[in-house]
């Protein structure tokens, strides 16, 4: 492959010399976030009190208010002291800018991890990363609740307590680990996949990834307050007015991830749409940037429906509105199906980027073009489309106008249609390949066949009368945990093993990678598959303690988790004693075609020293002759040269 | 495909086939039917399972299918074929799933309206959902309340639904039916109960901290024992009202803010058990150290002041502080007058 270790911050204007002294706590980072954030906290306590005081509203010292007023002040003096703003703020005051000032693009020590850093490679991995502490922690909230449900009645926590523990474990998992995982990945791959130098906007691609600690912290200090246990659901009444603060940290929580998500998406359809490079038509891209680009409309257009709802919710908590309040007028349900229409969307958002890693990494191991590629594409859009017609199907129950559930419930079944497309195009891909099972592909099949598992308990749920008898079990429990487990993160998995050389520039170790698939597989089974019988024969979701008769299934449950938790700790050695002292990797480990794999391991700072030319397909293997792309016209990447 | 990978694959898809069969059919997945809405239930959902082994045992035959005898060998860099589709199959796998996803939704459709269907001849039964606890009453005789659904069996009963505070959800699985109660509106749902027997009720809408604990019974009972059942509460009802407890405002307030729901007290002619019983009043004000009118009244308004031993805190709503001063005055004379 090209030499490509060039350090761009040379072509361009070096970096200011480094702030001395006192100045030093003006510079962005971490010195002038604490001040900066209890300057803000100072303004918005000031703000509140002088507010309260000059209405003449008492107690003028109103922590509830007070707190809520913080959850939007003080984050914004942490993201103005680390600096998502400075450059923002320096153009809208007229200062000088420095355009070509690449100081902040790049990693060259860990340090540089830790700041806005524009470079789209490292914020994918500081969202990775990230996203990874959160995972950890909301398995842990998990598994405090197995604890629990080991036995009926209550041994370890109390009835509020465990309410909390589950709530914050979907919250977390779904807004702080899935969605943001496959958005770092995203971040990560796809302006390498499409030929560009970086996503489209760089200082928002910081910004959006600095937002998420923020909603992370907020929503595990949410036990503190405490007070957040009506599930992530938050539906009203019992999340607006029967709870206590930590709901408000909930409702805040969702609006820092969902913020981060819009501008991730907005960036990614952006990037998608003009930065594509020369040749790289929309049939020519891979189904990795076909998902994020179906994913990003899906967020742009569904999230301000959740934010919605939450303030909503929050307003009833706070300001007294009378939104979900049903005697002052309000509509009970209207809740529902305003987070609906973003939390079915959501779904998919959770769902169709594992679609394209699982594309990009079954074609590369079966050694062969995806079966049916255009299909798979217009599928995608398909589900887009039919996503935002199926939300009341998680209502069938709810007392919703009962005409309603006839038609959710043939779109919801339709839905099966595009999707079942897919996973029959994946088995047709694996037909007479020549299939090598590395970790990825062993999480990418992983993820086909409990995917299907978690497909076809979508279709009980989607008719309404079995509905009706398993809605709020642990039937759907089951239902959830084959799709978000067995699927997104399986795929989130695949992705990590299949782009960490990428990434990390060494590779992971194989056997353990192996190690952490089939213990997954095997405890992931052994904790979910259960859950389907409990839920039919009577256990509901959400419940700290269980009639006796479900004793010895959630006895055994509970050992199956325990196991295939401490599965995760084979996957965090591997990838810190790899990414640490795991062998070199070559450019292109995996042969594979797509243009990430043209460059070095990991990528140079502007990801290609030449602008590539796309010339045909992405997954022309065993075509005799085809190329992806040409770098410069006499520097084909042979074959040959690839293996070394 | 060469005939004998096709007769390979179908055997690999028969095992699996048969694999899942069994694990359907040898695993009593489905509770018992109690109700003539859980037969139709049942129905569809064998519908279903029947479809989804088919699609399961394809996909596992591929799957193992390939893994197995499409497994490159370790130093063999080759690619596979060069297959970039197929329309003939791309166009079956779209409109097989589609008409069978169709077959469902048609059954689906059909089963729902008939479970919707509510008969000339029902009995109805309102039903009240407060944080913990359920109440029935029956319009039918007078309005007759009590924490257990009682029903005879064969006769269809609507449930007319209200919630007082947060949406909670009535199931029983037995009976297959589940409806949200939600406040403000009014929700129903029919079930016809077809076995005897006593089943469980449970709320599985998260309603607060005591969801886990807000259980009562369904009891389908025959016609005559129904009937006496009814018999007996109306006399002990009437009992009641004459009774040393007095009846009047304070039998009024005990059943209208739903503390039978929860709690036995034999002047009231209450059975729950979700909260201590009140019959043992004295006794449970000697262990908190306070005088019973005191303890009695603090009881009400503020629930967790004193917590008996055997019960949570935070389980009784801490809403009735806000009762009329008359209404809290009637309810306190009415807990005391019933003591020993």
């Amino acid at each position: 492959m090209t030499s490509a270790t060039a350090v761009h911050g040379e072509l361009h204007a070096g970096p200011k010399p480094p702030p001395h002294g006192w100045r030093r706590l003006l510079a962005p980072g971490w010195l002038r976030v604490p001040w900066v954030t209890a300057l803000f906290f100072g303004i918005g306590l000031g703000i509140t009190v002088l507010v309260r005081w000059a209405e003449g509203w008492h107690p003028i010292w109103d922590g509830q208010v007070i707190t809520t007023v913080e959850l939007t002040a003080a984050p914004l003096g942490f993201l103005v002291g680390i600096g998502g703003f400075d450059y923002w703020a320096r153009y809208a005051i007229g200062s000088p800018t420095r355009p070509e000032d690449h100081s902040g693009h790049g990693a060259h020590s860990w340090r540089d991890y830790f700041r806005v850093n524009t470079d789209h490679k490292v914020i994918g991995i500081q969202y990775l990363v990230t996203t990874i502490f959160f995972f950890v922690a909301a398995g842990l909230t998990a598994m405090i609740m197995r604890a629990e449900l080991a036995r009926p009645g209550m041994q370890y926590v109390g009835n509020q307590v465990f309410n909390e523990l589950f709530s914050v474990h979907a919250a977390l998992m779904i807004f702080l680990f899935i969605i943001p995982a496959f958005a770092g990945l995203g971040n990560y791959v796809i302006p390498l996949m499409i030929g560009a130098p970086d996503m489209a906007f760089p200082r928002l691609n910081a910004l959006s990834f600095w937002l998420l600690p923020i909603a992370g912290l907020i929503m595990l200090s949410s036990f503190i307050v405490p007070g957040f246990g009506c599930g992530w659901t938050g539906y009203a009444p019992l999340c607006s007015t029967h709870q206590e603060l930590g709901a408000v940290f909930f409702n805040m929580g969702v609006q820092w991830a969902g913020a981060s998500s819009i501008m991730t998406a907005l960036n990614f359809l952006v990037t998608i749409i003009t930065m594509r490079a020369p040749g790289m038509t929309f049939w020519r891209m891979p189904l990795l940037v076909w998902a994020n680009f179906t994913t990003s409309l899906l967020v742009v257009i569904a999230t301000p429906f959740i934010a919605g709802s939450q303030f909503m919710s929050m307003f009833d908590h706070i300001l007294h509105t009378d939104f979900f309040n049903y005697e002052a007028g309000g509509y009970v349900l209207g809740y529902q199906h305003i987070f609906w229409f973003y939390s079915h969307p959501a779904v998919y958002i959770m769902m169709l980027p594992g679609f394209g890693i699982a594309s990009e990494v079954i074609s590369t191991f079966a050694r062969k073009p995806i079966f049916g590629y255009r299909l798979m594409a217009l599928s995608l859009m398909a589900i887009l489309v039919l996503g935002f017609s199926v939300w009341a199907h998680h209502m069938f129950v709810s007392g919703m106008a009962p005409w309603l559930r006839v038609p959710m419930m043939v779109t919801s079944v339709v839905i099966a249609v595009p999707t079942g497309i897919k996973v029959f195009s994946w088995l047709a891909t694996l037909w007479e390949g020549k299939l090598n099972f590395s970790t990825p592909m062993l999480f990418a099949l992983g993820f086909v066949s409990m995917f299907v598992i978690g497909g076809l308990s979508g279709i009980y749920l989607a008719a309404v009368p079995i509905d009706i008898h398993v809605s709020d079990t642990y039937f759907v429990v089951a239902h959830i945990h084959y799709v978000l487990f067995g699927g997104s993160l399986f795929t989130i998995f695949a992705g990590i093993y299949y782009w960490f050389p990428k990434m990390t520039g060494r590779m992971y170790d194989e056997r353990l990678g192996k190690l952490h698939f089939w213990l997954t597989f095997i405890g992931f089974n052994a904790t979910f598959f259960p859950m389907h019988y409990l839920g039919i024969q009577g256990m509901p979701r959400r419940v700290s303690d269980y009639a006796p008769r479900f004793a010895d299934l959630n006895f055994f449950i509970s050992i199956a988790s325990f196991f295939l938790g401490a599965s995760t700790l084979v996957f965090l050695y591997n990838m810190i004693v790899s990414w640490t002292r795991g062998a070199p990797a070559p450019a292109n480990p995996w042969r594979a075609h797509t243009l990430e794999w043209q460059v070095s391991s990991p990528p140079p700072v502007f990801n290609f020293d030449e602008i590539p030319q796309v010339v045909g397909g992405p997954y022309e293997y065993g075509v005799p002759g085809a190329r992806h792309a040409v770098f410069n016209g006499d520097r084909v990447v042979e074959e040959e040269e690839v293996k070394v | 495909m060469r005939r004998g990978v096709l007769a390979r694959l179908v055997a690999v898809g028969l095992a699996a086939a048969a694999v899942t069969t069994a694990v359907a059919l040898f695993v009593p997945w489905l509770p018992t039917p109690a109700s003539k809405q859980a037969d139709r239930i049942d129905f569809v959902f064998w519908f279903v399972t029947g479809i989804s082994i088919a699609i399961f045992a394809l996909v596992a035959a591929v799957i193992l299918y390939s893994v197995v005898r499409f497994r490159a060998r370790p130093d063999d860099d080759s690619d596979g074929a060069p297959i970039h589709g197929n329309t003939t199959l791309e166009i079956v796998w779209t409109a097989v799933p589609a008409v069978l996803v169709t077959a469902v939704a048609v059954v689906s459709a059909v089963a729902l309206a008939q479970n919707g269907h509510v008969p000339k001849k029902h009995m109805r039964v309102n039903v009240l959902a407060q944080q913990f606890a359920w109440s029935f009453s029956y319009p039918k005789y007078q309005g007759l309340t009590v924490s257990q659904l009682r029903m005879p069996i064969g006769e269809a009963v609507q449930l007319k639904m209200h919630s007082k505070d947060v949406i909670h959800s009535f199931w029983v699985p037995e009976f297959g039916q589940k409806q949200d109660l939600v406040p403000g509106i009014e929700t129903n749902v029919v079930i016809t109960p077809k076995r005897l027997g006593t089943y469980p009720i449970v709320c599985t809408e998260l309603c607060g901290e005591g969801h886990a604990l807000m259980r009562s019974e369904a009891v389908v009972m025959k016609p005559a024992a129904f009937a006496a059942w009814v018999k007996e509460q109306e006399t002990l009802a009437a009992k009641a009202a004459q009774g040393p407890a007095g009846g009047g405002p304070g039998l009024a307030a005990f059943n209208n803010n739903g503390c039978s729901a929860c709690h036995t007290y034999k002047p009231a002619g209450s059975t729950g058990t979700t909260g201590p019983d009140l019959d043992n009043l004295p006794a449970d004000a000697r262990r908190a150290g306070k005088p019973l009118v005191a303890f009695v009244h603090e009881s009400i308004v503020d629930p967790n002041a004193y917590i008996e031993k055997g019960y949570q805190p935070n389980i009784m709503p801490s809403t009735f502080k806000s009762l009329p001063k008359a209404q809290l005055d009637a309810l306190v004379k009415f807990l005391i007058q019933g003591q020993k």
